[in-house]
């Protein structure tokens, strides 16, 4: 077991992590592109940048906005998402993975706080499923994907979690394999899937305002195009 | 929209008639066959020509669907229909995007034997997303920063190229750009100069003072474009505006031109060609009277249309956009108008239409003028920019076909608000938002009546008795 658990934390994993950074980069690349090709197309291009980067910032931190809509959602939603990101930066077991990686670190949390935020993120995800799961708006909407990544990532903090306590009924190399493949899984999924957002963020405000400054011609041009004329209302 | 309204309608013993699901009121020389290639290959056209492309596409691999815009949406809140979350409005484009415009959606179907567009679903779409009202409330609370308004729009732009449009709207803006009166309530010139004097007469009558509606002055500061309809509809609401204009000492520095005075641009719900050509003649009727500024009236959506894409189709001088509503506010601020404290005792609520509120554009305003002449003013909860739509956005309200569904859906909750407030009086700065508020009143027997705020200013501005009368 030992063997393959330094398989799924060793070449598996850089695999994994290579593929997940390219998927990322290509996507913002794309997305960069795509706003320099709005801008450029744009007649007006009195955007105003400043704000609209005030704006995603703001968001990134919407403690305040979290109460008002939806609140069970939005607070289970926000404490799982600060999970997803200390968790896997701060831990200490992470933080030697990373060193071994790139080849250098940062401090860890302390133990006590990162099971703290393990064990938040764990429930305000278990609520985020039962959600989508029991209410109607989210359970019509919702696909394969929708519950498969997010019980992908409830098993990743369930298994860690298990791991790391002193008396583990499952022996310890399983537990890691679980986790460690798992974690795998998601970055490869990572770059195909909705968790595309966690790199994409800033730049779908920034898309959606810009989308509001049209091309001058381009309703011209598909009329065009599509009828071969300006075709009478 | 029509099973809504009857899974809503208590009252109904027996079930209608089903009528044919195509094309219920959408027009007139609709397609019958090959819709699904004819859509797909429109739908290239616009990704190829517009900056739809990278919108969609930054939409179709980031949106995580977590019901948020569930919250906000009137019209989901109201029927409870799932369709009505506006993530799952938009999912309907966003999937035959992936499915048809990206490898990675191309491979997913072939491999899953998913045949991608059917027949049924653009059936769906003309209905689902014209039930949607564009009011972009559900934009403010989309963590993602994801609006979906404009992928109704884009929906809504294939569909009409494809000559899918609901009627009304589109023998409006065929007399708007083809027609003779070049205007959407095809109103001829003269009829409107008759109109305008007539007002003059009234306002006479009313203020003791010569309130002139400057027709085809050349070198003005603002040429004014109102929604057109206030002509046939709302008198008050002009003479207000020309009452405000004389106060401010502008009577000889704005005009209305005859080539083209109207300021509904329905282009902006469902066409960009037509927002475009639109746009281009308010912009030609500026130069024509060598005016410097537009100056729209009391109508949310043709305020916007104006301010938000004047410069998108301009290629010469810029032409600022003005609301009336900001400059009443700024004649006020400079001690310009005197209004009276005690003209007005109802009790007042202000509606804010979303074309002018949802971006934060004309919310201070309204409530500086109100606050600086009416007593009673109550809020609704909640207003400014995150008040519900009327119920008729999006060009609904014109759509005659769907009164039920604008009555027991859209508008229900902007009924409750209003009902809330126990205003006597709704301030209502725009003609769709007045029109569909009427309805709403009558049909829910709310004992109010809708006014535009210039109506109200009507009657309480006061002119210094030594002021000459020229």
């Amino acid at each position: 077991m030992q063997e393959i658990l330094a398989y799924a934390q060793g070449p598996i994993f850089r695999l994994c992590f290579i593929i997940m950074v390219l998927g990322f980069l290509q996507h913002i690349v794309f997305a960069v592109w795509g706003i320099i090709q709005m801008i450029y197309r744009a007649r007006d291009r009195d955007n105003a940048y400043g704000k609209m980067i005030l704006r995603v910032i703001s968001w990134m931190f919407p403690i305040h906005r979290l109460h008002r809509n939806l609140p069970l959602t939005s607070y289970s939603s926000f404490i799982f998402h600060v999970g997803l990101i200390i968790v896997p930066l701060f831990l200490m077991d992470h933080i030697n993975l990373w060193r071994s990686g790139i080849g250098f670190g940062w401090p860890a949390l302390p133990k006590s706080i990162a099971d703290i935020i393990t064990l938040a993120a764990l429930a305000s995800g278990a609520i985020l499923l039962v959600l989508r799961i029991f209410t109607r708006t989210t359970r019509q909407i919702s696909g394969f994907m929708d519950y498969f990544l997010l019980i992908l990532l409830l098993m990743i903090f369930t298994t860690g979690y298990i791991a790391s306590r002193p008396y583990n009924p499952v022996p310890y190399a399983t537990t890691m394999f679980f986790h460690s493949m798992a974690g795998n899984i998601l970055m490869i999924l990572a770059p195909f899937s909705k968790i595309t957002h966690c790199i994409l963020y800033p730049f779908i405000r920034v898309t959606s305002e810009l989308a509001w400054k049209f091309p001058p011609e381009a309703g011209r041009d598909v009329e065009i195009q599509v009828h071969g004329e300006v075709k009478p209302i | 929209m029509a099973s809504k309204v009857e899974s809503l309608d208590q009252e109904k013993q027996a079930a209608p008639e089903k009528e044919p699901k195509k094309y219920p009121y959408y027009i007139e020389s609709p397609l019958e066959d090959g819709r699904v290639k004819r859509f797909l290959e429109i739908f290239a056209a616009i990704l190829r020509h517009s900056n739809y492309g990278p919108l969609i596409d930054i939409y179709s691999k980031a949106t995580t669907k977590c019901a948020r815009c569930a919250g906000t949406c009137q019209i989901y809140q109201a029927s409870g229909d799932p369709e009505d979350v506006p993530c799952a409005r938009s999912r309907i484009l966003l999937d035959i995007y992936r499915r048809h415009f990206t490898l990675g959606g191309w491979l997913r179907g072939r491999m899953l034997g998913d045949p991608g567009l059917q027949d049924d679903t653009i059936d769906q779409m003309l209905d689902t997303f014209y039930d949607c009202t564009g009011c972009r409330r559900c934009s403010l609370e989309c963590p993602m920063g994801v609006d979906h308004a404009l992928i109704m729009r884009l929906a809504r732009n294939i569909l009409s190229e494809m000559g899918i449009v609901p009627k009304a709207l589109l023998v409006s803006v065929r007399e708007q750009l083809e027609g003779k009166s070049a205007n959407t309530s095809a109103i001829p010139a003269p009829a409107m100069i008759d109109t305008c004097e007539f007002l003059e007469e009234e306002l006479e009558e009313l203020t003791g003072k010569t309130i002139k509606f400057p027709i085809d002055q050349e070198d003005r500061e603002y040429v004014f474009f109102p929604a057109v309809s206030d002509y046939l509809l709302e008198p008050d609401t002009l003479m207000g505006n020309a009452a405000v204009l004389y106060a401010a000492g502008d009577q000889d520095n704005w005009t209305i031109g005859t080539k083209y005075f109207d300021g509904i641009n329905y282009g902006l719900f469902y066409n960009d060609s037509i927002l475009g050509r639109i746009i281009d003649k308010e912009i030609s009727e500026v130069r024509r009277l060598k005016g410097k500024k537009i100056l729209t009236g009391e109508c949310g959506h043709a305020s916007r249309s104006s301010k938000a894409f004047v410069n998108t189709f301009n290629t010469g001088e810029e032409i600022p956009v003005i609301s009336i509503m900001e400059y009443t506010m700024n004649a006020i601020h400079d001690g310009k108008i005197k209004l009276d404290p005690d003209a007005i005792t109802e009790t007042v609520t202000y509606h804010d239409p979303c074309n002018m509120a949802r971006s934060g554009w004309i919310v201070d305003q309204p409530r500086e003028i109100i606050n600086s002449f009416i007593k009673n003013f109550v809020e609704m909860t909640p207003h400014g920019a995150e008040n519900y739509c009327c119920g008729g956005g999006g060009g609904t309200v014109s759509v005659d076909e769907v009164y039920d569904y604008r009555m027991k859906v859209t508008g229900k909750i902007k009924a409750d608000q209003i009902i809330a407030t126990g205003a006597e009086l709704v301030i209502a700065p725009c003609a769709n938002c007045k029109k569909q508020l009427k309805e709403i009143i009558e049909y829910y027997k709310i004992p109010a009546k809708v006014v535009g705020l210039h109506d109200l200013i009507l009657r309480a501005i006061r002119f210094p008795e030594n002021e000459k009368t020229d």
